[in-house]
C-alpha cells in the first residue's frame, strides 16, 4: 500500500516536472556513454572504434527513452488521453450524429436540471439562517381536507409565550406599506413581523439591531414603533448614509424609527419573498386604520406562524406538544361559546412540521403540478438516454469491422469498451455542459410564467450544491445508460464472428437481434405517454378557455387605485371615484368604465350569508361594485335594472343577484323586488333586489359561477376600506390609457401610490399559471418527444437497413419486386412501431389516472387525445420506417452485391 | 536482461539483487554499479545497459532506491542511488532466497 502511494506521488511528480525527467535521463544516459568510452580508451581502443561500440551497447536513444518513461507514467492516464483523442476525431467524423445526440441529451439534462432547480428554490432549499433545520411550520388541523397555516392573531398570541419545546414562536405577514418620500409615495414590500421573529431567524444586523419582543407591544418602545430594513432599501432610499439608525420614515401616515439594518443574504422566513421593510406585528391596527385585520380578532386568519425548537426537541415531540397544548390556548385566547363549540366539534388542535425550507403559501399550489412536470421531464431524459443508446447501438453494429480489427489486432475487449465509453461520455459531457447551461435561462422563464401573478416573489432557482448534485447524477446515469449498452452489445460477439463481419453469415444473426428492438419500441411507448400528457393537459387548458368567465375579457383593463391611506370617506370619497370615472371616460379609446371592490379570478374572496326568511341561508360571494359595471363587464342583465349613482344609503339598501343566486335564493319565484337578509353574527342587514344578472365566474376560471351578490358602491360601508379598481373597457393599444390614469391619479390624489392597471385577459393568464405552464411544458416536451423519436427511430432503421444492402440487392438479383422489398422492410420496421404503441396505450391508460386532478371538463381517458397521440406517432413511425424502406427500394442489385 | 558471459540468463529478479547488492557499500552511479558487478563476478556478469538502467528506475519507484544528482570522481554530474531502508530489507529476504535456492539446486546437481 505505501509503496503504491510512494510510487503514484513518484509518478505525479513526474507527470508535472516531465522536463526535467526527460533532461535527467539524457543526462544519466550521456554520462554513462562517456564513462564506457573513457574506459575504452583506456584499454587502448581507438576512438572511433569505442564510439561504435557504445553505440551498440545503448541501441537507439529514443527507444532507451521511450522505455525508461513508460516506467514513470500513468499507463490507464495516458490511454485515457489517447482515447479520448480518438473519441474527437471520431464524433468530428460524424457532426451530424454529434450534434443530434449532443442536442437530445441537453435536451433532456437541461430539462431536468431546470425543472429541479425549481422545486429546489421552492421546497428543498434551506433559508439562509443558521441552524435552519431547527425551524418548525405551524398549522391547524380542523378535519378539513388539508391542514390551515393561517392564523388568527390570538391563537398566535397563546402560543408565543409556551417555550415547552419551541425557544421562540414568531409570525409574520406580508404587507405592502406605503412609504412617503421626496417625490412622492412609493408601495415597498414589507412585512409585519411579531417580536421574537429575528431572535428566531438569528441573523445579526448589518447596522442598529433588530426587533424585539418589546417592539411588539402596544405602542412599541418608549421611543416610537421601530422599523428594521432591508440592506436593498438602505441603498436604494438613504444612499447607505450611515447615520441611518434613528431616522424616521413616514410609512402608511405613521412615522416609524429606523432601528436597524439587515444584510443583503437575510430574506425573512418566506423563501419566495425579498422584503424591503419588517414592522411589528402590534403596528398592524395603526398601520391599517379602520379596516385593520386584528380587529378581527379569532375571526381574521392571515398569519403565518413558525418557531424555533428548543436545543435537543426532535419535530415528532414539538408536534405532539402543541397538538396536547390546542385546547389550553383555544380556552384562553376564544371568548365566543360559538366559535369555541365549532373547534371542539371539529378536532382543532395545532400540528408542526419541518420548517427549515421556511412557509410559503405557493408551495402548496405548486408543488403537485411540480412534480408532474418532473415526472415529464423524467420521461423525457430516459427517452433521450433510449433514443441515444439506441443510435449508438447502430452505430456501433455499422462499426463492427473496425471493431474486429481492433481487437484482432490485439486489443482487448476492456480497452474497446472503455474507447467506447469514452465516446459516450464525451457525448455526455457535451450534451450535460449544455443542458445546465441554457437551465438557468429557461429557469428564469419558467418562475416568471409561474409567479407572474405575484410580482414581488421570487424563486431562487440558482444552481447550488443539490441541483449540482442532482445534475451530476442525472448526467452520469445518462451516460452510462447511453454508453455502457451499445459498448458492451458491440463487442459482446467473439472474434470468429468479428472477424467474419460484413458477411452475409452474420446478416441474419444481426436481424434477430431483439435488444434494439425493444429499446425502439419502448421509446415509442414512452414518447406516446407523453404525447398523451401533453393532449390531456392541452385540452383541459382549451376547455377552462372556452368556457368563458360569463363576461367579456377582451379590451377590459383593471386600474388598481390605493386609496386606503388618504383621508376621504364617505359621500365625499364616491364624488371623487364619480369625477375620476368620468374624466377617464373622457379618454378617446374608453368606451364605458365603472369600479368593483375584487376584480375576478384575483383570488380575493367575501362572502355573507344571506337568507329569504325561509331560515336556509346560502353562502353568497359578494362584491360592491359602481353604475354600468354590468355593461362593461359585458355581463347581461337579465331582469330589473342596474345601479346608478343616486342609489345612496338615504335610499334603502338595494342588491342584484346573479342567477346562480336567484335560483339558489328564490327558486322558481321572481326576486324582483324581494327582500334579502344577510347575516353577520348577531347583526342582520336587509337589502332589496332591484336586478338579476348573468352568472360570472369570481374565484377561479375551474368552479362555476357561485351565487353572488352585488351591492351598490354607493351604499358602501366602509367595511371593506375605501379601495376600489377601476374597470374600463377600451378600443385600441391600452398604452395612453395607463399614462392618463397616472396623471389623472396624481392631480386629484396627490397622496397615493401610482395606480397599477392591468388587462383583464394578463389576470385570466396569471390565475391559470400553474395549469398553462404545466400543458405548455407538457405540449412542448411532447414536441420534443416525437421529434426526437422521429430522429432516433428513423437513425436506427436507416443504419440498419443499410446493413442489409447486400441482403436486399441478392433479392432482387433472384427476381423481387421493388414494391415486395418495400413493404418487407416497410412492415417490419412498423412491427416494433405497433409493439411500441400498444405497450404505450396500456401504460397510459393505466397512467393517465394521476393527471385526472389537474384536468377540467376532459376525462383521464378522452378518446379524442388517445386517437390523435396514436395517430401522430403512427405518423412519424411509418415515416421514420418508410423512408429507409424506400432508399432500399433504389439499389441497384448488381452494384449492392459487387460492393463486398 | 543481465548476462552470464556463458550466454546463461540470468534468473529474473537476480539482477535486482545484485544491484541492491552493490550499493550496499554507499551511494553509486549507474556505472559503477555495473562495474561492480563485473568486476566482483571476476567478468562472468556482464550487465546490459538496456537492463540495468530500467532496473534502477524501476526500483528508484517502488521505493528500493533513491536518487540524487551530485559530482562523479572525474568532476561531471552524475545521478547517484542510494539504498533505502526498504531497499536494505529487501536484499535481506532475496539473499536468503538466493542462498535457500542455489543450495536446493546444488542437491539436486549432485544427487547421483
Amino acid at each position: 500500500m505505501a509503496q503504491n502511494l510512494h510510487e503514484f506521488l513518484l509518478r505525479l511528480k513526474a507527470l508535472f516536472l516531465k522536463r526535467r525527467l526527460d533532461r535527467d535521463m539524457a543526462d544519466e544516459l550521456a554520462f554513462h556513454q562517456a564513462m564506457l568510452q573513457n574506459r575504452l580508451v583506456r584499454e587502448g581502443i581507438a576512438q572511433a572504434e569505442a564510439d561504435a561500440q557504445t553505440r551498440r551497447a545503448f541501441g537507439n536513444a529514443s527507444r532507451w527513452h521511450e522505455r525508461l518513461r513508460e516506467l514513470w507514467q500513468f499507463r490507464s492516464l495516458e490511454n485515457l488521453g489517447r482515447d479520448v483523442n480518438f473519441s474527437v476525431r471520431v464524433l468530428r467524423k460524424s457532426p451530424g450524429f454529434t450534434f443530434v445526440a449532443i442536442l437530445t441529451l441537453a435536451l433532456g439534462v437541461g430539462a431536468n436540471t431546470t425543472v429541479f432547480s425549481m422545486i429546489n428554490g421552492l421546497l428543498l432549499r434551506p433559508l439562509p439562517v443558521p441552524e435552519s433545520d431547527r425551524l418548525a411550520v405551524l398549522g391547524i388541523e380542523q378535519g378539513g381536507p388539508r391542514a390551515n397555516y393561517s392564523f388568527p392573531e390570538p391563537l398566535f398570541r397563546g402560543l408565543e409565550h409556551r417555550h415547552e419545546v419551541f425557544s421562540q414562536v414568531f409570525a409574520f405577514d406580508h404587507a405592502d406599506l406605503q412609504v412617503r418620500g421626496n417625490s412622492g409615495t412609493e408601495k415597498v414590500n414589507g412585512q409585519l413581523v411579531s417580536g421574537d421573529f429575528f431572535n428566531a431567524l438569528q441573523t445579526a444586523p448589518l447596522l442598529g439591531r433588530t426587533l424585539v419582543p418589546e417592539d411588539d407591544g402596544k405602542g412599541g418602545n418608549p421611543a416610537g414603533f421601530g422599523v428594521v430594513i432591508s440592506e436593498r432599501f438602505w441603498e436604494r432610499w438613504f444612499n447607505r448614509a450611515p447615520n441611518v439608525i434613528g431616522q424616521r420614515l413616514q410609512i402608511d401616515n405613521t412615522a416609524l424609527t429606523v432601528v436597524g439594518v439587515m444584510p443583503k443574504g437575510f430574506i425573512g422566513a418566506d423563501p419566495l419573498q425579498r422584503p424591503d421593510l419588517f414592522v411589528p406585528l402590534a403596528l398592524e391596527p395603526v398601520l391599517d386604520g379602520p379596516n385593520n385585520i386584528t380587529a378581527a380578532g379569532i375571526h381574521g386568519w392571515w398569519l403565518n406562524v413558525m418557531g424555533r425548537m428548543q436545543p435537543g426537541a426532535t419535530l415528532q415531540q414539538a408536534n405532539a406538544q402543541v397538538g396536547s397544548a390546542s385546547t389550553a390556548v383555544i380556552h384562553e385566547v376564544v371568548t365566543e361559546p360559538e366559535m369555541m363549540g365549532q373547534f371542539e366539534k371539529r378536532h382543532f388542535h395545532f400540528i408542526a412540521e419541518s420548517g427549515s425550507a421556511g412557509f410559503t403559501y405557493l408551495r402548496m399550489m405548486f408543488s403537485r403540478p411540480l412534480g408532474a412536470v418532473f415526472a415529464m421531464c423524467g420521461g423525457i431524459l430516459l427517452l433521450a438516454c433510449m433514443n441515444l443508446a439506441s443510435l449508438l447501438m447502430a452505430r456501433g453494429a455499422a462499426r463492427q469491422p473496425e471493431l474486429a480489427t481492433r481487437l484482432a489486432l490485439g486489443a482487448t475487449r476492456r480497452r474497446l469498451v472503455q474507447q467506447l465509453l469514452v465516446e459516450s461520455l464525451l457525448i455526455a459531457l457535451m450534451g450535460t455542459v449544455a443542458g445546465l447551461a441554457i437551465s438557468p435561462l429557461v429557469s428564469q422563464t419558467l418562475t416568471v410564467m409561474l409567479l407572474g401573478g405575484e410580482g414581488d416573489m421570487q424563486v431562487d432557482t440558482s444552481l447550488d450544491i443539490r441541483v449540482f448534485v442532482f445534475a451530476a447524477i442525472a448526467s452520469i446515469v445518462a451516460s452510462l445508460l447511453v454508453g455502457l449498452v451499445p459498448a458492451l452489445q458491440a463487442t459482446s460477439k467473439g472474434l470468429n464472428d468479428q472477424i467474419k463481419s460484413g458477411q452475409h453469415t452474420t446478416q441474419a444473426h444481426e436481424r434477430r437481434r431483439v435488444l434494439p428492438r425493444i429499446m425502439m419500441a419502448g421509446e415509442i411507448a414512452l414518447a406516446l405517454m407523453l404525447v398523451v400528457g401533453a393532449g390531456l393537459l392541452a385540452s383541459s387548458l382549451v376547455r377552462l378557455y372556452l368556457s368563458g368567465a360569463g363576461f367579456d375579457p377582451k379590451g377590459l383593463e383593471n386600474i388598481a387605485l390605493s386609496m386606503d391611506k388618504q383621508p376621504l370617506r364617505g359621500q365625499p370619497l364616491m364624488e371623487y371615484y364619480r369625477e375620476l370615472g368620468d374624466r377617464l371616460h373622457r379618454q378617446p379609446t374608453v368606451t364605458s368604465v365603472s369600479f368593483a371592490r375584487i376584480v375576478p379570478f384575483t383570488h380575493r374572496v367575501w362572502d355573507e350569508d344571506l337568507s329569504v326568511g325561509d331560515g336556509k341561508t346560502t353562502d353568497t360571494y359578494h362584491n360592491s361594485v359602481g353604475p354600468d359595471y354590468f355593461n362593461t363587464m359585458r355581463i347581461p342583465i337579465v331582469a330589473g335594472r342596474d345601479f346608478n349613482w343616486n342609489d345612496t344609503p338615504s335610499t334603502g339598501l338595494k342588491m342584484i343577484i346573479n342567477q346562480a343566486a336567484a335560483k339558489a335564493l328564490f327558486q322558481d319565484r321572481s326576486p324582483l323586488g324581494q327582500t334579502v337578509t344577510k347575516h353577520d353574527g348577531k347583526a342582520i342587514t336587509q337589502y332589496q333586489v332591484v336586478g338579476v344578472v348573468g352568472d360570472a365566474k369570481y374565484e377561479d376560471l375551474r368552479s362555476p359561477a357561485p351565487p353572488t351578490a352585488y351591492l351598490p358602491m354607493t351604499q358602501d360601508d366602509g367595511d371593506q376600506g375605501p379601495s376600489y379598481i377601476a374597470v374600463v373597457r377600451m378600443t385600441g393599444p391600452p398604452g395612453p390609457l395607463a399614462d392618463a390614469a397616472r396623471s389623472l391619479a396624481t392631480s386629484t390624489a396627490p397622496g397615493i401610490p401610482m395606480p397599477v392597471m392591468t388587462p383583464m385577459s394578463v389576470t385570466i393568464d396569471e390565475s391559470l399559471s400553474a395549469e398553462r405552464v404545466m400543458a405548455l411544458l407538457a405540449v412542448f416536451f411532447a414536441a420534443c418527444a416525437l421529434i426526437v423519436t422521429a430522429v432516433g427511430l428513423y437513425g436506427t432503421l436507416a443504419y440498419a437497413t443499410a446493413r442489409r444492402t447486400n441482403e436486399i440487392g441478392i433479392r432482387m438479383a433472384l427476381g423481387a419486386r421493388r414494391t415486395q422489398v418495400v413493404t418487407m422492410i416497410f412492415l417490419q420496421n412498423a412491427s416494433v412501431a405497433l409493439v411500441g404503441t400498444s405497450l404505450g396505450l396500456i401504460v397510459a391508460l393505466l397512467g393517465s389516472r394521476l393527471l385526472a386532478s389537474f384536468l377540467y371538463g376532459t376525462s383521464a381517458r378522452d378518446p379524442w387525445v388517445f386517437a390523435g397521440s396514436i395517430l401522430s406517432l403512427a405518423l412519424i413511425a411509418s415515416a421514420a420506417s418508410l423512408l429507409p424502406a424506400l432508399r432500399s427500394a433504389r439499389i441497384n442489385p448488381m452494384v449492392a452485391i459487387r460492393c463486398e | 536482461m543481465g548476462q552470464i558471459t556463458d550466454s546463461g540468463e540470468l534468473i529474473q529478479g537476480t539482477l535486482e539483487m545484485l544491484v541492491l547488492k552493490a550499493l550496499l557499500r554507499g551511494p553509486l552511479h549507474g556505472y559503477s554499479v555495473a562495474e561492480w558487478i563485473q568486476q566482483t563476478s571476476q567478468q562472468m556478469l556482464k550487465v546490459e545497459e538496456g537492463a540495468l538502467y530500467p532496473a534502477l528506475h524501476r526500483m528508484e519507484l517502488r521505493g528500493l532506491l533513491k536518487s540524487k544528482w551530485g559530482m562523479s570522481d572525474n568532476n561531471r554530474r552524475a545521478k547517484f542511488y542510494e539504498l533505502t531502508t526498504e531497499g536494505q530489507k529487501r536484499l535481506n529476504a532475496e539473499a536468503q532466497r538466493w542462498a535457500r535456492l542455489s543450495s536446493a539446486v546444488a542437491f539436486v546437481m549432485q544427487a547421483s
